[in-house]
Protein backbone atom coordinates (compact mmCIF):
# COMPACT_ATOMS: atom_id res chain seq x y z
CA UNK A 1 0.00 0.00 0.00
CA UNK A 2 1.52 3.35 -0.79
CA UNK A 3 0.15 6.63 1.44
CA UNK A 4 0.38 10.05 0.22
CA UNK A 5 0.31 12.18 3.33
CA UNK A 6 -0.13 15.68 3.16
CA UNK A 7 0.02 17.81 6.41
CA UNK A 8 -1.91 20.44 5.57
CA UNK A 9 -4.84 19.98 8.42
CA UNK A 10 -6.92 22.55 6.84
CA UNK A 11 -7.07 20.47 3.69
CA UNK A 12 -7.05 17.34 5.45
CA UNK A 13 -10.23 18.88 7.35
CA UNK A 14 -12.01 19.41 3.90
CA UNK A 15 -11.25 16.07 2.40
CA UNK A 16 -13.74 13.46 4.76
CA UNK A 17 -13.80 10.10 3.86
CA UNK A 18 -13.77 8.48 0.46
CA UNK A 19 -13.80 4.15 0.21
CA UNK A 20 -13.95 2.76 -3.06
CA UNK A 21 -14.78 -0.46 -4.22
CA UNK A 22 -13.38 -1.91 -0.77
CA UNK A 23 -13.24 -5.88 -0.59
CA UNK A 24 -12.37 -7.90 2.09
CA UNK A 25 -12.47 -11.87 2.60
CA UNK A 26 -11.25 -14.44 4.97
CA UNK A 27 -10.13 -17.11 3.03
CA UNK A 28 -13.74 -18.20 1.45
CA UNK A 29 -15.55 -16.28 3.76
CA UNK A 30 -16.60 -12.95 1.48
CA UNK A 31 -16.83 -9.72 4.26
CA UNK A 32 -17.19 -6.80 2.00
CA UNK A 33 -17.94 -6.94 -1.63
CA UNK A 34 -16.99 -3.99 -3.19
CA UNK A 35 -18.58 -1.12 -1.19
CA UNK A 36 -18.28 2.50 -1.56
CA UNK A 37 -19.02 4.94 0.64
CA UNK A 38 -18.34 8.82 0.81
CA UNK A 39 -18.48 11.08 3.89
CA UNK A 40 -18.14 14.49 3.44
CA UNK A 41 -16.31 16.80 6.24
CA UNK A 42 -18.55 17.83 8.90
CA UNK A 43 -21.30 15.46 8.30
CA UNK A 44 -22.65 12.24 10.70
CA UNK A 45 -23.01 9.04 8.61
CA UNK A 46 -24.72 6.34 10.69
CA UNK A 47 -23.99 2.54 9.38
CA UNK A 48 -26.64 0.36 10.45
CA UNK A 49 -27.86 -3.07 9.73
CA UNK A 50 -28.32 -6.64 10.45
CA UNK A 51 -25.35 -8.46 12.36
CA UNK A 52 -22.60 -10.36 10.20
CA UNK A 53 -23.52 -7.35 7.32
CA UNK A 54 -20.26 -6.35 7.29
CA UNK A 55 -20.32 -2.78 9.22
CA UNK A 56 -17.84 -3.11 11.67
CA UNK A 57 -15.46 -4.59 9.10
CA UNK A 58 -15.69 -1.83 6.79
CA UNK A 59 -15.62 0.81 9.88
CA UNK A 60 -12.27 -0.80 10.63
CA UNK A 61 -11.27 -0.89 7.25
CA UNK A 62 -11.20 3.16 7.20
CA UNK A 63 -8.17 3.02 9.97
CA UNK A 64 -7.35 -0.03 8.36
CA UNK A 65 -7.95 -1.89 11.65
CA UNK A 66 -8.78 -4.37 8.98
CA UNK A 67 -6.30 -4.32 5.26
CA UNK A 68 -9.00 -4.69 2.83
CA UNK A 69 -8.46 -6.92 0.23
CA UNK A 70 -8.44 -4.36 -2.51
CA UNK A 71 -9.68 -0.71 -2.94
CA UNK A 72 -9.04 2.45 -2.36
CA UNK A 73 -9.25 4.45 0.69
CA UNK A 74 -9.01 8.56 1.10
CA UNK A 75 -9.07 9.61 4.18
CA UNK A 76 -7.92 13.46 5.64
CA UNK A 77 -5.72 13.97 2.63
CA UNK A 78 -4.30 10.27 3.11
CA UNK A 79 -4.55 8.14 -0.04
CA UNK A 80 -4.45 4.15 0.82
CA UNK A 81 -3.99 1.27 -2.37
CA UNK A 82 -4.38 -1.70 -0.88
CA UNK A 83 -1.50 -4.51 -2.21
CA UNK A 84 1.51 -2.52 -1.50
CA UNK A 85 3.35 -2.74 1.90
CA UNK A 86 2.01 0.95 4.12
CA UNK A 87 5.30 1.75 6.48
CA UNK A 88 4.41 1.98 9.94
CA UNK A 89 5.32 5.88 9.93
CA UNK A 90 2.94 6.25 7.01
CA UNK A 91 -0.27 3.91 9.27
CA UNK A 92 0.89 5.97 12.46
CA UNK A 93 0.02 9.36 10.34
CA UNK A 94 -3.33 8.07 8.93
CA UNK A 95 -4.28 6.41 12.55
CA UNK A 96 -3.62 10.45 13.79
CA UNK A 97 -5.98 12.18 11.90
CA UNK A 98 -8.64 9.20 12.93
CA UNK A 99 -9.93 8.07 16.36
CA UNK A 100 -11.86 5.39 17.14
CA UNK A 101 -14.00 4.59 19.77
CA UNK A 102 -14.84 0.53 20.52
CA UNK A 103 -18.02 -1.28 21.89
CA UNK A 104 -15.70 -2.68 24.62
CA UNK A 105 -14.53 1.06 25.24
CA UNK A 106 -10.56 -0.60 25.39
CA UNK A 107 -9.48 1.79 28.12
CA UNK A 108 -5.80 0.55 29.32
CA UNK A 109 -6.78 -0.85 32.67
CA UNK A 110 -2.75 -0.18 33.99
CA UNK A 111 -3.37 3.12 34.05
CA UNK A 112 -5.85 6.53 35.68
CA UNK A 113 -8.05 8.04 34.05
CA UNK A 114 -5.60 11.14 33.54
CA UNK A 115 -3.23 8.72 32.25
CA UNK A 116 -4.90 7.31 29.24
CA UNK A 117 -5.55 10.65 27.90
CA UNK A 118 -2.35 11.93 28.25
CA UNK A 119 -0.27 8.65 27.44
CA UNK A 120 -1.12 8.95 23.70
CA UNK A 121 -0.89 12.29 23.77
CA UNK A 122 2.97 12.01 24.88
CA UNK A 123 3.56 9.29 22.59
CA UNK A 124 2.16 10.10 19.19
CA UNK A 125 1.72 13.92 19.21
CA UNK A 126 5.57 14.27 21.72
CA UNK A 127 3.60 16.65 24.15
CA UNK A 128 5.15 17.13 27.53
CA UNK A 129 3.44 15.68 30.20
CA UNK A 130 2.00 18.95 31.61
CA UNK A 131 0.59 19.98 28.23
CA UNK A 132 -0.79 16.91 27.61
CA UNK A 133 -2.28 16.75 31.21
CA UNK A 134 -3.48 20.42 30.51
CA UNK A 135 -5.28 19.39 26.89
CA UNK A 136 -6.38 16.18 28.96
CA UNK A 137 -8.06 17.72 31.87
CA UNK A 138 -10.05 20.16 29.45
CA UNK A 139 -11.15 16.86 27.93
CA UNK A 140 -12.06 14.70 30.65
CA UNK A 141 -14.30 18.06 32.10
CA UNK A 142 -16.04 18.13 29.08
CA UNK A 143 -17.05 14.84 28.68
CA UNK A 144 -18.18 15.36 32.48
CA UNK A 145 -15.37 13.36 34.36
CA UNK A 146 -13.02 15.81 35.75
CA UNK A 147 -13.25 14.37 39.14
CA UNK A 148 -12.59 10.62 37.84
CA UNK A 149 -9.11 11.93 36.29
CA UNK A 150 -7.45 9.68 38.87
CA UNK A 151 -9.22 6.33 39.00
CA UNK A 152 -8.44 3.67 37.03
CA UNK A 153 -10.83 2.56 34.56
CA UNK A 154 -12.10 -0.50 36.62
CA UNK A 155 -13.34 2.22 39.32
CA UNK A 156 -15.43 3.25 36.91
CA UNK A 157 -18.88 2.44 35.07
CA UNK A 158 -18.93 1.47 31.59
CA UNK A 159 -21.06 4.60 30.93
CA UNK A 160 -18.15 6.88 32.19
CA UNK A 161 -15.47 4.60 30.70
CA UNK A 162 -17.03 5.04 27.42
CA UNK A 163 -16.57 9.00 27.94
CA UNK A 164 -13.14 8.24 28.73
CA UNK A 165 -12.25 6.41 26.28
CA UNK A 166 -14.00 9.22 23.85
CA UNK A 167 -12.08 11.61 25.43
CA UNK A 168 -8.66 9.91 24.80
CA UNK A 169 -9.43 9.76 21.19
CA UNK A 170 -10.78 13.53 21.04
CA UNK A 171 -6.93 14.47 22.63
CA UNK A 172 -5.30 13.49 19.55
CA UNK A 173 -7.14 16.23 17.18
CA UNK A 174 -8.25 14.01 15.12
CA UNK A 175 -10.40 15.05 11.91
CA UNK A 176 -12.47 12.16 11.73
CA UNK A 177 -14.09 9.79 14.71
CA UNK A 178 -15.15 6.59 13.89
CA UNK A 179 -17.60 4.89 16.54
CA UNK A 180 -18.43 1.33 16.32
CA UNK A 181 -21.34 0.12 18.18
CA UNK A 182 -20.42 2.64 21.30
CA UNK A 183 -23.47 2.03 23.40
CA UNK A 184 -24.17 -1.76 22.65
CA UNK A 185 -22.28 -3.17 25.64
CA UNK A 186 -24.17 -0.67 28.26
CA UNK A 187 -27.20 -0.35 29.96
CA UNK A 188 -29.79 1.68 27.99
CA UNK A 189 -30.03 4.56 30.77
CA UNK A 190 -25.31 4.62 30.90
CA UNK A 191 -25.30 4.77 26.80
CA UNK A 192 -27.57 7.70 27.03
CA UNK A 193 -24.32 9.94 28.55
CA UNK A 194 -22.46 8.67 25.83
CA UNK A 195 -24.92 10.09 23.59
CA UNK A 196 -25.46 13.20 24.92
CA UNK A 197 -21.67 13.47 24.71
CA UNK A 198 -21.38 12.03 20.52
CA UNK A 199 -24.74 15.04 19.84
CA UNK A 200 -22.16 17.41 21.63
CA UNK A 201 -19.40 16.18 19.06
CA UNK A 202 -21.68 16.18 16.09
CA UNK A 203 -22.87 19.64 16.67
CA UNK A 204 -20.15 21.30 16.88
CA UNK A 205 -18.80 19.55 13.19
CA UNK A 206 -16.81 16.63 13.98
CA UNK A 207 -16.80 14.48 10.74
CA UNK A 208 -18.21 10.90 12.63
CA UNK A 209 -18.92 7.12 11.20
CA UNK A 210 -21.20 5.29 13.40
CA UNK A 211 -21.69 1.91 13.55
CA UNK A 212 -25.12 1.73 16.00
CA UNK A 213 -27.84 0.24 16.88
CA UNK A 214 -29.67 3.23 18.13
CA UNK A 215 -32.40 3.91 16.15
CA UNK A 216 -33.30 7.20 17.41
CA UNK A 217 -29.71 8.58 17.34
CA UNK A 218 -29.27 7.56 13.77
CA UNK A 219 -32.38 9.11 12.91
CA UNK A 220 -32.00 12.40 14.62
CA UNK A 221 -28.06 13.38 14.81
CA UNK A 222 -26.80 11.88 11.18
CA UNK A 223 -26.93 14.04 7.88
CA UNK A 224 -26.38 10.19 5.90
CA UNK A 225 -28.12 6.75 6.98
CA UNK A 226 -26.35 3.51 5.33
CA UNK A 227 -27.57 0.57 5.90
CA UNK A 228 -25.70 -2.77 4.82
CA UNK A 229 -26.98 -6.37 4.47
CA UNK A 230 -25.06 -9.11 3.43
CA UNK A 231 -21.70 -7.63 2.92
CA UNK A 232 -22.78 -4.41 0.76
CA UNK A 233 -24.57 -0.81 1.50
CA UNK A 234 -28.20 -1.97 0.17
CA UNK A 235 -29.52 1.32 0.82
CA UNK A 236 -28.41 5.01 2.04
CA UNK A 237 -29.87 8.40 1.79
CA UNK A 238 -31.80 10.76 4.22
CA UNK A 239 -32.55 9.35 7.49
CA UNK A 240 -36.17 10.42 8.47
CA UNK A 241 -36.86 9.64 4.40
CA UNK A 242 -35.35 5.96 4.96
CA UNK A 243 -36.70 5.00 7.60
CA UNK A 244 -40.34 6.57 7.11
CA UNK A 245 -39.85 4.83 3.53
CA UNK A 246 -37.60 2.16 2.86
CA UNK A 247 -37.03 1.35 -0.62
CA UNK A 248 -35.24 -2.25 -0.48
CA UNK A 249 -37.25 -5.29 1.28
CA UNK A 250 -34.26 -6.01 3.15
CA UNK A 251 -34.36 -2.51 4.78
CA UNK A 252 -38.12 -2.75 5.46
CA UNK A 253 -37.78 -6.03 7.05
CA UNK A 254 -34.83 -4.80 9.12
CA UNK A 255 -36.20 -1.78 10.15
CA UNK A 256 -39.36 -3.70 11.26
CA UNK A 257 -37.88 -5.64 13.75
CA UNK A 258 -35.81 -2.32 15.17
CA UNK A 259 -38.48 -0.09 15.36
CA UNK A 260 -41.10 -2.08 15.67
CA UNK A 261 -40.35 -4.28 18.71
CA UNK B 1 16.36 -30.60 73.64
CA UNK B 2 19.78 -32.34 72.60
CA UNK B 3 18.31 -31.76 69.03
CA UNK B 4 17.60 -27.95 69.50
CA UNK B 5 21.16 -27.63 71.13
CA UNK B 6 22.64 -29.57 67.92
CA UNK B 7 21.05 -27.54 65.85
CA UNK B 8 22.26 -24.26 67.50
CA UNK B 9 25.86 -25.67 66.99
CA UNK B 10 25.29 -26.51 63.28
CA UNK B 11 23.52 -22.83 62.86
CA UNK B 12 26.91 -20.84 62.16
CA UNK B 13 27.93 -23.22 59.32
CA UNK B 14 24.59 -23.89 57.75
CA UNK B 15 24.05 -20.29 57.30
CA UNK B 16 26.81 -19.43 55.38
CA UNK B 17 25.56 -22.47 52.93
CA UNK B 18 22.08 -20.99 53.35
CA UNK B 19 23.72 -17.35 51.90
CA UNK B 20 25.35 -19.29 49.05
CA UNK B 21 22.07 -21.03 48.03
CA UNK B 22 20.75 -17.91 48.62
CA UNK B 23 23.33 -15.71 46.48
CA UNK B 24 22.89 -18.10 43.42
CA UNK B 25 18.96 -18.08 43.37
CA UNK B 26 19.37 -14.92 42.96
CA UNK B 27 21.45 -14.40 40.82
CA UNK B 28 19.51 -16.72 38.13
CA UNK B 29 16.22 -15.17 38.66
CA UNK B 30 17.99 -11.77 38.61
CA UNK B 31 19.68 -12.96 35.20
CA UNK B 32 16.85 -15.70 34.41
CA UNK B 33 13.81 -13.23 34.53
CA UNK B 34 15.04 -10.72 31.56
CA UNK B 35 16.50 -13.37 29.45
CA UNK B 36 13.04 -15.13 29.85
CA UNK B 37 11.20 -11.90 28.68
CA UNK B 38 13.74 -11.92 25.68
CA UNK B 39 12.84 -15.12 24.77
CA UNK B 40 9.24 -15.15 25.07
CA UNK B 41 10.08 -12.30 22.97
CA UNK B 42 11.99 -14.47 20.31
CA UNK B 43 9.27 -16.75 20.38
CA UNK B 44 6.21 -14.59 19.02
CA UNK B 45 8.60 -13.07 16.52
CA UNK B 46 7.92 -13.17 13.17
CA UNK B 47 11.74 -13.90 11.58
CA UNK B 48 11.56 -17.77 11.42
CA UNK B 49 15.45 -17.82 12.41
CA UNK B 50 14.66 -15.93 15.58
CA UNK B 51 11.35 -17.95 16.87
CA UNK B 52 13.65 -21.22 15.70
CA UNK B 53 16.79 -20.19 18.66
CA UNK B 54 14.14 -19.10 21.04
CA UNK B 55 12.30 -21.65 20.98
CA UNK B 56 15.01 -24.09 20.88
CA UNK B 57 16.68 -22.52 24.09
CA UNK B 58 13.49 -22.56 25.86
CA UNK B 59 12.89 -26.02 25.13
CA UNK B 60 16.19 -27.48 26.08
CA UNK B 61 16.00 -25.49 29.25
CA UNK B 62 12.51 -26.62 29.74
CA UNK B 63 13.34 -30.30 28.94
CA UNK B 64 16.27 -31.15 30.12
CA UNK B 65 16.84 -31.91 33.89
CA UNK B 66 18.55 -28.92 35.67
CA UNK B 67 21.45 -31.11 36.86
CA UNK B 68 22.23 -32.32 33.16
CA UNK B 69 22.57 -28.93 32.47
CA UNK B 70 24.98 -28.05 35.64
CA UNK B 71 26.77 -30.79 34.67
CA UNK B 72 27.05 -29.87 31.17
CA UNK B 73 28.33 -26.27 32.39
CA UNK B 74 30.69 -28.02 34.97
CA UNK B 75 32.04 -30.96 33.18
CA UNK B 76 31.06 -30.95 29.57
CA UNK B 77 31.90 -27.35 28.43
CA UNK B 78 36.13 -27.80 29.96
CA UNK B 79 36.51 -30.09 26.45
CA UNK B 80 36.23 -26.74 24.85
CA UNK B 81 38.46 -24.86 26.86
CA UNK B 82 35.88 -23.02 28.42
CA UNK B 83 36.03 -23.95 32.27
CA UNK B 84 33.76 -22.34 34.74
CA UNK B 85 34.37 -22.10 38.74
CA UNK B 86 31.48 -24.65 40.09
CA UNK B 87 29.55 -21.70 41.67
CA UNK B 88 30.03 -19.98 38.15
CA UNK B 89 28.48 -23.21 36.66
CA UNK B 90 25.61 -23.49 38.92
CA UNK B 91 24.27 -19.99 38.40
CA UNK B 92 24.59 -20.18 34.43
CA UNK B 93 22.62 -23.35 34.59
CA UNK B 94 19.94 -22.15 36.72
CA UNK B 95 19.72 -18.98 34.73
CA UNK B 96 19.08 -20.88 31.96
CA UNK B 97 16.62 -23.15 33.86
CA UNK B 98 14.73 -19.73 35.26
CA UNK B 99 14.84 -18.40 31.86
CA UNK B 100 13.01 -21.23 30.37
CA UNK B 101 10.57 -21.46 32.57
CA UNK B 102 10.23 -17.51 33.34
CA UNK B 103 9.73 -17.04 29.32
CA UNK B 104 6.80 -19.29 28.80
CA UNK B 105 4.84 -17.88 31.73
CA UNK B 106 5.18 -14.44 30.51
CA UNK B 107 4.22 -15.41 27.29
CA UNK B 108 1.19 -17.02 28.48
CA UNK B 109 0.50 -13.55 30.69
CA UNK B 110 1.29 -11.41 27.37
CA UNK B 111 -1.31 -13.76 25.46
CA UNK B 112 -3.62 -13.47 27.65
CA UNK B 113 -3.80 -9.70 27.13
CA UNK B 114 -7.25 -8.90 25.59
CA UNK B 115 -6.63 -7.87 21.83
CA UNK B 116 -8.65 -4.51 22.16
CA UNK B 117 -5.95 -3.45 23.54
CA UNK B 118 -3.35 -3.56 20.73
CA UNK B 119 -6.14 -2.74 18.60
CA UNK B 120 -6.85 1.12 20.70
CA UNK B 121 -2.96 1.16 20.66
CA UNK B 122 -2.93 0.94 17.22
CA UNK B 123 -5.99 3.09 16.46
CA UNK B 124 -4.11 5.63 18.45
CA UNK B 125 -1.41 5.42 16.25
CA UNK B 126 0.88 4.79 18.72
CA UNK B 127 3.92 2.45 17.41
CA UNK B 128 4.31 -1.37 17.74
CA UNK B 129 6.97 -1.05 20.16
CA UNK B 130 5.26 1.55 22.69
CA UNK B 131 2.26 -0.86 22.18
CA UNK B 132 4.31 -3.34 23.48
CA UNK B 133 6.27 -2.17 26.29
CA UNK B 134 3.76 0.34 27.59
CA UNK B 135 0.48 -0.92 26.78
CA UNK B 136 0.52 -5.26 26.57
CA UNK B 137 3.56 -5.70 28.61
CA UNK B 138 2.88 -4.06 31.92
CA UNK B 139 -0.76 -5.81 31.78
CA UNK B 140 0.54 -9.39 31.20
CA UNK B 141 3.04 -9.10 33.61
CA UNK B 142 0.57 -8.44 35.91
CA UNK B 143 -1.40 -11.72 35.44
CA UNK B 144 2.47 -13.18 35.55
CA UNK B 145 3.61 -12.41 38.67
CA UNK B 146 2.25 -15.81 40.89
CA UNK B 147 3.45 -17.67 38.28
CA UNK B 148 7.17 -15.93 38.07
CA UNK B 149 7.51 -16.33 41.98
CA UNK B 150 6.43 -19.89 41.69
CA UNK B 151 9.28 -19.92 39.44
CA UNK B 152 12.04 -18.08 42.12
CA UNK B 153 10.79 -20.72 44.99
CA UNK B 154 11.78 -23.52 42.53
CA UNK B 155 14.91 -21.89 41.99
CA UNK B 156 15.68 -21.96 45.60
CA UNK B 157 15.17 -25.58 45.90
CA UNK B 158 16.92 -25.85 42.93
CA UNK B 159 19.72 -24.60 44.13
CA UNK B 160 20.44 -27.85 46.07
CA UNK B 161 21.58 -29.29 42.89
CA UNK B 162 24.80 -27.47 42.91
CA UNK B 163 25.70 -29.95 45.39
CA UNK B 164 26.67 -32.15 43.39
CA UNK B 165 29.28 -30.00 41.85
CA UNK B 166 30.73 -29.14 45.06
CA UNK B 167 29.36 -25.41 45.26
CA UNK B 168 29.46 -24.70 49.25
CA UNK B 169 25.39 -24.14 49.45
CA UNK B 170 23.22 -25.47 51.81
CA UNK B 171 22.68 -28.80 51.14
CA UNK B 172 26.91 -29.13 50.93
CA UNK B 173 27.26 -27.37 54.15
CA UNK B 174 24.64 -30.00 55.47
CA UNK B 175 26.39 -33.38 54.13
CA UNK B 176 29.87 -32.14 55.46
CA UNK B 177 28.53 -31.45 58.87
CA UNK B 178 26.81 -34.66 58.43
CA UNK B 179 29.93 -36.71 57.38
CA UNK B 180 32.14 -35.12 60.46
CA UNK B 181 29.73 -36.65 63.46
CA UNK B 182 27.23 -38.62 61.62
CA UNK B 183 24.37 -37.33 62.88
CA UNK B 184 22.68 -37.19 59.16
CA UNK B 185 18.72 -37.05 60.79
CA UNK B 186 19.67 -34.04 62.44
CA UNK B 187 21.44 -32.26 60.12
CA UNK B 188 19.43 -32.77 57.09
CA UNK B 189 16.23 -32.16 59.00
CA UNK B 190 17.60 -28.61 60.11
CA UNK B 191 18.56 -28.29 56.26
CA UNK B 192 15.21 -28.99 55.40
CA UNK B 193 13.91 -26.35 58.09
CA UNK B 194 16.01 -23.66 56.13
CA UNK B 195 14.55 -24.28 53.26
CA UNK B 196 10.79 -24.64 54.23
CA UNK B 197 11.73 -21.32 56.06
CA UNK B 198 12.09 -19.44 52.92
CA UNK B 199 10.15 -21.15 50.88
CA UNK B 200 7.11 -21.08 52.71
CA UNK B 201 6.96 -17.48 53.61
CA UNK B 202 7.67 -16.94 49.54
CA UNK B 203 4.50 -18.98 49.12
CA UNK B 204 2.22 -17.27 51.15
CA UNK B 205 3.07 -14.09 49.53
CA UNK B 206 2.18 -15.22 46.21
CA UNK B 207 -1.32 -16.51 47.45
CA UNK B 208 -1.59 -13.42 48.47
CA UNK B 209 -0.62 -11.71 45.35
CA UNK B 210 -2.65 -14.38 43.55
CA UNK B 211 -5.49 -13.28 45.09
CA UNK B 212 -4.96 -9.31 45.26
CA UNK B 213 -4.37 -9.61 41.55
CA UNK B 214 -8.07 -11.41 41.43
CA UNK B 215 -9.88 -8.79 43.00
CA UNK B 216 -8.80 -5.94 41.04
CA UNK B 217 -8.78 -7.90 37.58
Amino acid sequence: MTVSATTDEARASHVGIKLNNISKRYGDHVVLDDVSLNVEPGTVTALIGPSGAGKSTFLRCINLLERPDSGTIRVAGHTIEPGKNVSARDLAALRRSVGMVFQSFNLFPHMTALKNVSFPQQRVLGRSKEEADERSMQLLERVGLKEKAGQHPGRCSGGQQQRIAIARALALDPSIMLFDEPTSALDPEVGLEVLSVMRELAADGMTMVVVTHEMQFARDVSDTLVVMADCKIIEQGDPRAIMSDPQETRTRRFLRAVLER
Amino acid sequence: MTWLAQWAGYLPQMMSGLGVSLLIAGISIAAGYPLGLALSMMVSAKNLAVRTLGLAVVEIGRGAPALVILYLFYYGLPKFGIAFESITAACLALTWNAAAYSSEIMRAGIQSVARGQTEASNALGISQRDTFFRVVMPQGMRSAIPGLMGVAIQMFQGTSLAYAIAVPELMKSAYNIGSQDFNYLQIFALAGICYAVISMPATWITVFFEKRLARHA
